[in-house]
């Protein structure tokens, strides 16, 4: 049996860590969010500014999980499998990207990378000096089925631990959710990894 | 358990099956071509593009006949099942048609029209999905979550997609030359390809091969830029033949990414060369078909899996003088020997890699 660690919701409004607000301000536009964020933390890392929005996001939402869970920090560097999903793929930084030539422009080289949504991970991976297994699916709805059966997979297979998220920006609406899932319930959070807990810690009931 | 796999198809501008396009590519005949005025100042390029379908709705179409042609090769009805999953791989899937909400349509439009009991899982992971799909594949079987796994990759050549590696100045002014001294980038193309992966042999009509392992790794290093030590594929490759419990030297004949970029081809060449896996034949198949990005990993292992059924290897059409500073033994000319079990790998933005090994029963 594996456990979920601990988790995290960030909203347009609030920032939740293993379902208690930790921050919660007047709604923010995504951009003021993110800066919140990144402040907060008080992080140095220049290539964050480059991100764009899904990229930050995830990049924020795993700092504010190993902030709150100092044991994610200790895993090896091939451990921790990297499980993520939208339900837009990077349809936000496409629309840029299609923009930048439209018209007769010039194609925006920096747009152009970050048009697959499965560059997060690798900006997760290259922030931490993670070597594991990668994923990033297409969903229209948060799956909690899918992500209890491949995370449970994975760590029978051979991830020792497994961090997966769910990340959209919609217009100006964030909706992003964490999770962090071992095999042992270090947190006695007593949350064993299954469809129903995973989907009513999502869901916030 | 043994997870089979078999019903391979690919459709490109070779043709339209397995078997059409493994005797075309036998033939070291090619499907890129020059188109006119395509590019971002409307100069000529090189593509591997399908004239036979119209571009309206390519990508459905696409998807459509991979399905079919899975169903018309299994042995049974076997798409309706609960037990059955579907596994669509793509980077960019409609994207020229649907920029807002890519995917979603496609997917909603295979659940109606095959009457599928679970909603198909789509794996959008850059230039690796097609292989993460087998592997994912693989590993639902090997859990017993399903027992059959339809799995089809398609991508479509749009504007969107050659502008993008134009403006990464990556798209070669000739046909892709991968692992040549004189590479130039890549060619882009377009296609889909797909393969049935059951935990039941009797799911085919032809005999199933075994799908061993597979598993993917990330570079940790830079998100539009290979590792210079082959990072992730290293260590991709590695844990794929630890798991499997094969030794390196039981590895006939190695299906490499091999985009035809300067900086790709030496990373891989680097992490085969740490595998002291120099001397096994490889290829790249990027020369017939172009990149297909979410299509790549299958049309690759397509293709392979019908050299292990044709004990025949193709040559790496486009190389000509070595070119990279791992040594590597690309094929300058089809192999005719027994071949048994092969590697597949890719590599992709993101710093992901994955690699796969299949084998004969």
């Amino acid at each position: 049996m594996n456990y979920i660690n601990s988790y995290c919701h960030i909203s347009n409004s609030a920032i939740k860590i293993n379902g208690t607000i930790s921050n919660s301000y007047e709604a923010m536009p995504i951009d003021e969010v993110i800066k919140a964020i990144y402040l907060s933390l008080d992080l140095k890392y220049s290539k964050f500014h480059k991100m764009d929005q899904l990229s930050k996001i995830a990049f924020l939402g795993i700092e504010l999980m190993k902030q709150a869970n100092p044991e994610i920090s200790k895993y090896g560097e091939n451990d921790i499998a990297l499980l993520f999903s939208n339900s837009k793929s990077s349809a936000a930084t496409d629309i840029k990207f299609q923009e930048s030539y439209a018209n007769g422009g010039i194609p925006s080289p920096s747009l152009f990378v970050y048009t697959l949504p499965n560059i997060l991970i690798g900006e997760i991976a290259i922030r931490n000096k993670w070597y594991g297994e990668n994923m990033f699916t297409v969903s229209n709805l948060f799956d909690a089925k899918y992500y209890a059966e491949y995370a449970n997979i994975l760590i029978k297979k051979s991830a020792e631990a497994v961090l997966g998220g769910w990340i959209n920006v919609n217009e100006d609406k964030i909706e992003a959710f964490f999770f962090f899932v071992t095999k042992k319930d270090l947190k006695q959070l007593n949350l064993p990894l299954n469809t129903e807990t995973l989907d009513k810690i999502y869901k916030g009931v | 358990m043994i997870t089979y796999i078999g019903s391979e198809n690919i459709i490109s501008p070779l043709g339209e099956s397995a078997t059409e396009n493994f005797e075309r590519v036998r033939i070291n005949e090619t499907g890129i071509s020059l188109s006119k005025g395509i590019g971002v100042g409307k100069e000529d390029l090189y593509l591997s593009k399908i004239k036979s379908i119209p571009e309206n709705n390519k990508f459905n179409v696409l998807l459509a006949k991979c399905l079919d042609s899975i169903i018309s090769d299994s042995s049974a009805n076997l798409i309706n099942l609960k037990e059955t999953i579907v596994i669509v791989s793509t980077t960019k899937a409609d994207i020229q048609e649907n920029l807002d909400t890519p995917i979603q349509h496609s997917i909603e439009k295979l659940k109606k029209d095959y009457n599928l009991q679970n909603t198909p899982l789509v794996i959008s992971n850059a230039c690796i999905s097609g292989v993460l799909a087998m592997n994912t594949a693989h590993n639902y079987i090997q859990a017993n979550i399903y027992k059959h796994a339809f799995v089809i990759g398609a991508d479509v050549i749009s504007d969107f997609v050659l502008f993008g590696f134009q403006s990464l100045y990556a798209v070669s002014n000739e046909p892709c030359q991968p692992f040549d001294k004189e590479r130039k980038g890549i060619t882009l193309g377009e296609g889909a390809a797909g393969v049935l992966i059951s935990s039941d042999s009797s799911a085919f009509k032809k005999g199933p091969l075994e799908f061993v392992e597979g598993t993917s790794s990330n570079d940790a290093n830079h998100i539009s830029g290979p590792s210079r030590t082959g990072e992730g594929l290293y260590r991709s490759i590695q844990k794929t033949l630890e798991l499997a419990n094969i030794p390196s030297a039981d590895i006939d004949f190695i299906s490499a990414h091999g985009t035809g970029t300067l900086f790709n081809d030496e990373m891989e060449s680097i992490a085969f060369e740490r595998l002291n896996m120099n001397n096994i034949p490889l290829n790249s198949l990027k020369g017939y078909f172009g990149h297909t990005l979410g299509a790549a990993g299958l049309i690759e292992t397509a293709i392979s899996m019908q050299s292990i059924r044709n004990n025949t290897l193709v040559q790496s059409l486009g190389f000509q003088n070595e070119g990279t500073s791992g040594g590597i033994n690309i094929l300058t000319e089809n192999l005719n020997k027994e071949v048994n079990t092969i590697l597949k790998t890719a590599s992709g933005f993101g710093g992901c890699n994955a690699s796969a090994i299949i084998r004969e029963i």
